[in-house]
């Protein structure tokens, strides 16, 4: 009972504060729209074209292998705040998983993945 | 002497192999020698010049657009790679002023695509054969060609306006099919292509570049230069001025090397005038020149790293950089425009303690130039981002006129401190630096090592200056024979050259500077195809072009 | 609030040459009213604003290398908060225009300072930027920058000597520290009529609408 009343206070601790700060600024703030200002920026001169087309998938695939391995990341900072607690058998566990999330850096790299190709022929 | 021997012959063998394909051109042994030819003649004349073997003329050096009132046209200045002393002059002349044409020599010369486009825009000549016939420096809404001889400028024509135009991908140009002139039109870039403008407004251009680029992801395809943001028109305006007057803007092109600029003028106003310019004042130039160079590759130098992200080394080159602007403002009150060379002399004599602030400050610099080389040169990073990127041929950079620290990090000797010695490079002794790889890194190395080459030639200088006066005697009105003048001088960036026509009159009928920084920028397209985007914004920082000098 | 009430670290009030034009400005705010609260909120916030203007780099040509020598080792920038220089518009304060703007240019200038948020103020720096500079005469040179945006100091020079720069970009520090947050009475800044002209067609466009075509 107490601990859901906690993450309550918390909670709404939190929507507060940003409310607070968000709508102090939307009251006070002095206000200025021009048409410019909703323009994409290209260095000074106006855009051309549409920005919604096919972008390479290499961007694609850094991007996944990053979020694998900050997700790796994330899953270690809890085993780190109480590792002398799980003793030999937490240690043995956790480089398993490090062991099979290195299998799939080792294949990416075999593959090539890591390296910018060119689609087109020069 | 067997200079002068050789020289005639080169001469008379030029003579004889133009008359050999237009009998009917004049030749006349004027400052150099001019051979002027009908418009049909040109391409002939110019690919003889161009193809053979002994005189091998394959470095244009500039393309001047004229207008002599009833006629149009341009002025060829043909030198060669081999031996850069000997020179030719081809002038060729136009009379019908609505539609006039002259034949494109883009096929030969890699840097004549850009000088002609540039010619197209301000006088209106178009070029038969060039692939790509837009104008180069102004807008294309442009009415009127400025530079003629019977233009007004018109405010209501080419208002000052806040709307940008639109830019069109659609290279038009003339060809020459079976004697008939055919003209087309072809885009620049394909149908898919992602296209992204690199500049204007933007931190490593080097100034207001604009580069419109069509990537492959994280690769350049391709690379349209546009230029023309701060085409200030200063050759139309010198027109109106009186040579000392021209002075003041010649610093205003390549900023970097303003003091060398103006030296490259006043000589070519000397020579024309016939002014002796004293022992002391050739001292004080040369020694300044140095000294101006050295600040020069030091900002190069420094926005370089800065480009590749080092900003520390950008703090360092400009650190050593005020040094030497303090030297320059105690002797005369600027630092980056320092106002110093007239016609006839200089104008501030040195302050009584130059030799020993110079002299304190050659050591000082030779302790930097060894710290910049422990902490940069070969670190792991700035060698991965400079080696084997941007490799600039030979052919290539004789072609397009890729002169200075750039040209001879491509094996192309090219120094006209060396080769067309002024002032005193003659009587002082240094090398000139050469490195084959033509790569970024070689041209890094090549600034670094000419900074101790100038150190090394302000040694030699520095103790010997004689007494006498700073300035000749001169008239406040110079007046120049009537002809055609020219002059080059070797500034940080390359090759700076002057043109100057005059009909005897107070004023210049026509004044053309001849940009080292064009050359460079027309060969990025070049040398950056398949690049990374990274590369290219270290590419161009390695190239070191200075935006004003392209655009004047 | 009078002129003399305007504080800048180790620099006395008269010390600085252009006073009066101040002192118009001041009356003019003074004229709109304000209570004293909210004054001293004002001058906090103004304190805070003056002192960390990040500057946008628009450097055209000779007064940029001045620029950035000012902002280098010897000269220091970073001692008024001003050494970030932003590439983007959408993060600076303020534009210092170094250098000459031509024909070719003025849209993009224009359209820079449009995407810069607000509160935002332009320093013309240098000759060419005050008037075109050694250029007059020149058919592709504005004549003045402040024909194409507001101009906030001007700062003369070719090229201005850093020290300048700094007493400029004081002058522009003292600008700052009288303005008004509540109630918002900055001067709205408009157009030219004759530069919203279509190069191509002639016709004039309205700037809230039609603006590139869009």
């Amino acid at each position: 009972m107490t601990e859901s009343s906690f993450f309550l206070v918390v909670l709404l601790a939190g929507i507060t504060l940003v409310a607070l700060g968000l709508g102090v600024a939307l009251l006070i703030s002095p206000k200025s729209v021009n048409f410019q200002k909703g323009e994409p920026y290209e260095c000074g001169l106006p855009t051309h074209g549409t920005s919604w087309m096919q972008f390479r998938v290499g961007y694609y695939l850094y991007a996944i292998l990053f979020l694998m391995f900050d997700v790796e990341i994330i899953f270690l900072f809890p085993w780190a705040t109480v590792v002398r607690s799980l003793g030999m058998t937490g240690l043995a566990s956790i480089l398993m998983f490090i062991v099979i999330l290195s299998l799939g850096l080792a294949y990416a790299w075999k593959k090539g993945v890591l390296e910018w190709k060119s689609t087109t022929s020069k | 002497m067997n200079n002068r021997d050789a020289y005639d012959t080169a001469m008379n063998e030029i003579t004889q192999l133009i008359q050999q394909i237009a009998p009917d051109a004049q030749i006349e042994a004027k400052q150099r020698l001019t051979v002027t030819v009908r418009p049909d003649q040109l391409h002939p004349v110019i690919e003889a010049l161009y193809g053979n073997e002994t005189l091998c003329f394959d470095y244009l050096i500039s393309l001047v657009g004229m207008d002599w009132g009833d006629r149009l046209g341009a002025i060829y200045q043909l030198s060669s790679s081999v031996d850069l002393t000997r020179e030719v002059i081809v002038i060729t002349a136009t009379a019908d002023r609505d539609n006039p044409l002259l034949y494109s020599v883009t096929d030969l010369y890699g840097t004549a695509h850009l000088n002609e486009r540039e010619i197209y825009a301000l006088f209106g000549i178009r070029f038969i054969n060039n692939p790509d016939m837009r104008r180069f420096l102004l807008n294309d809404q442009w009415k009127g060609f400025p530079f003629r001889k019977d233009y007004v400028h018109d405010p209501k024509l080419n208002p000052e306006t806040v709307v940008s135009s639109e830019i069109i991908d659609v290279a038009p140009h003339i060809v020459e099919r079976d004697g008939e002139l055919i003209e087309e039109s072809v885009a620049v870039f394909g149908e898919e292509d992602y296209i992204v403008n690199i500049g204007p407004q933007h931190p490593s251009t080097h100034g207001v570049m604009h580069f419109r680029t069509s990537l492959d992801g994280e690769i350049v395809k391709k690379i349209d230069v546009h230029s023309g943001y701060i085409h200030r028109g200063i050759e139309k305006l010198c027109e109106s001025m009186t040579y000392p007057q021209m002075l003041h803007l010649t610093d205003r092109l390549d900023y970097l090397s303003a003091n060398i600029n103006r030296h490259a003028l006043c000589m070519c106003i000397e020579k024309a005038a016939e002014i002796e310019v004293p022992e002391r004042a050739q001292y004080i130039r040369t020694i300044m020149d140095e000294l101006q160079r050295i600040s020069s590759h030091l900002l190069a130098w420094a926005t370089h790293c800065n480009d590749l992200g080092a900003t520390t080394a950008f703090i360092y080159g400009m650190r050593e950089r005020e040094h030497v602007l303090d030297i320059f403002d105690k002797t005369c009150g600027g630092r980056l425009i320092i106002n110093q060379n007239v016609v006839g002399g200089v104008m501030f004599d040195i302050y009584p303690d130059f030799q020993k602030d110079v002299k304190a400050f050659i050591p000082y610099m030779r302790r930097r130039l060894k710290e910049y080389d422990d902490f940069f040169s070969h670190n792991a990073i700035a060698l991965g981002r400079m080696v084997h990127i941007g490799l600039l041929s030979r052919e290539d950079a004789i072609s397009y006129g890729v002169t200075g620290p750039a040209g001879r990090a491509s094996g192309w000797s090219c120094d006209v401190r060396r080769y067309k010695p002024y002032a005193l490079y003659d009587q002082v002794e240094f090398k000139e630096i050469v490195r084959t790889e033509g790569d970024s890194y070689a041209r890094y190395l090549n600034r670094l090592d000419e900074i101790e080459e100038s150190l090394h030639i302000i040694e030699q200088l520095i103790d010997n200056i004689p007494s006498g006066e700073v300035c000749a005697k001169v008239k406040p009105i110079i007046r120049i024979p009537a002809g055609q003048f020219f002059q080059s001088v070797e500034t940080g960036k390359g090759e700076f050259g002057v043109f100057i026509e005059s009909s005897g009159d107070k004023n210049p009928s026509r004044v053309k500077f001849r940009s080292p920084s064009l050359s460079a920028v027309s060969v990025i397209p070049l040398i950056s195809q398949g690049a990374f985007l990274s590369d290219l914004i270290g590419i161009t920082g390695s190239m070191d072009f200075v935006i004003p000098d392209i655009d004047r | 609030m009078e002129v003399n009430d305007i504080k800048i670290k180790a620099f006395p009030a008269e010390e600085f040459k252009d006073n009066d034009t101040l002192q118009l400005y001041i009356d003019e705010l003074k004229k709109a009213g304000g209570s004293v609260i909210v004054g001293k909120l004002d001058q906090l916030i103004d304190w805070g604003r003056s002192n960390s203007l990040w500057p946008i780099a628009f450097a055209t040509s000779c007064c940029g290398i001045e620029f950035m020598a000012a902002a280098s080792a010897h000269y220091d920038l970073s001692r008024f908060g001003m050494e970030v220089t932003r590439n983007s518009p959408r993060q600076a304060d303020v534009m210092v225009v170094a250098g000459t703007i031509v024909n070719k240019m003025a849209p993009l200038l224009r359209r820079v300072y449009d995407q810069m948020a607000e509160p935002k103020y332009v320093v013309a720096m240098g000759a060419c930027s005050i008037s075109g500079g050694p250029f007059l005469n020149s058919y592709n040179v504005i004549q003045g920058v402040d024909r194409i945006v507001p101009v906030d100091v001007y700062i003369p020079g070719c090229p201005p000597r850093p020290e300048s720069l700094f007493y400029g970009l004081l002058q522009l520090q003292r600008k700052v520290k009288i303005e008004r947050f509540f109630g918002n009475k900055r001067i709205k800044r408009n157009y030219r009529p004759e530069t919203l002209v279509h190069p191509e067609t002639g016709e004039t466009i309205d700037p809230q609408i039609d603006f590139d075509n869009e």
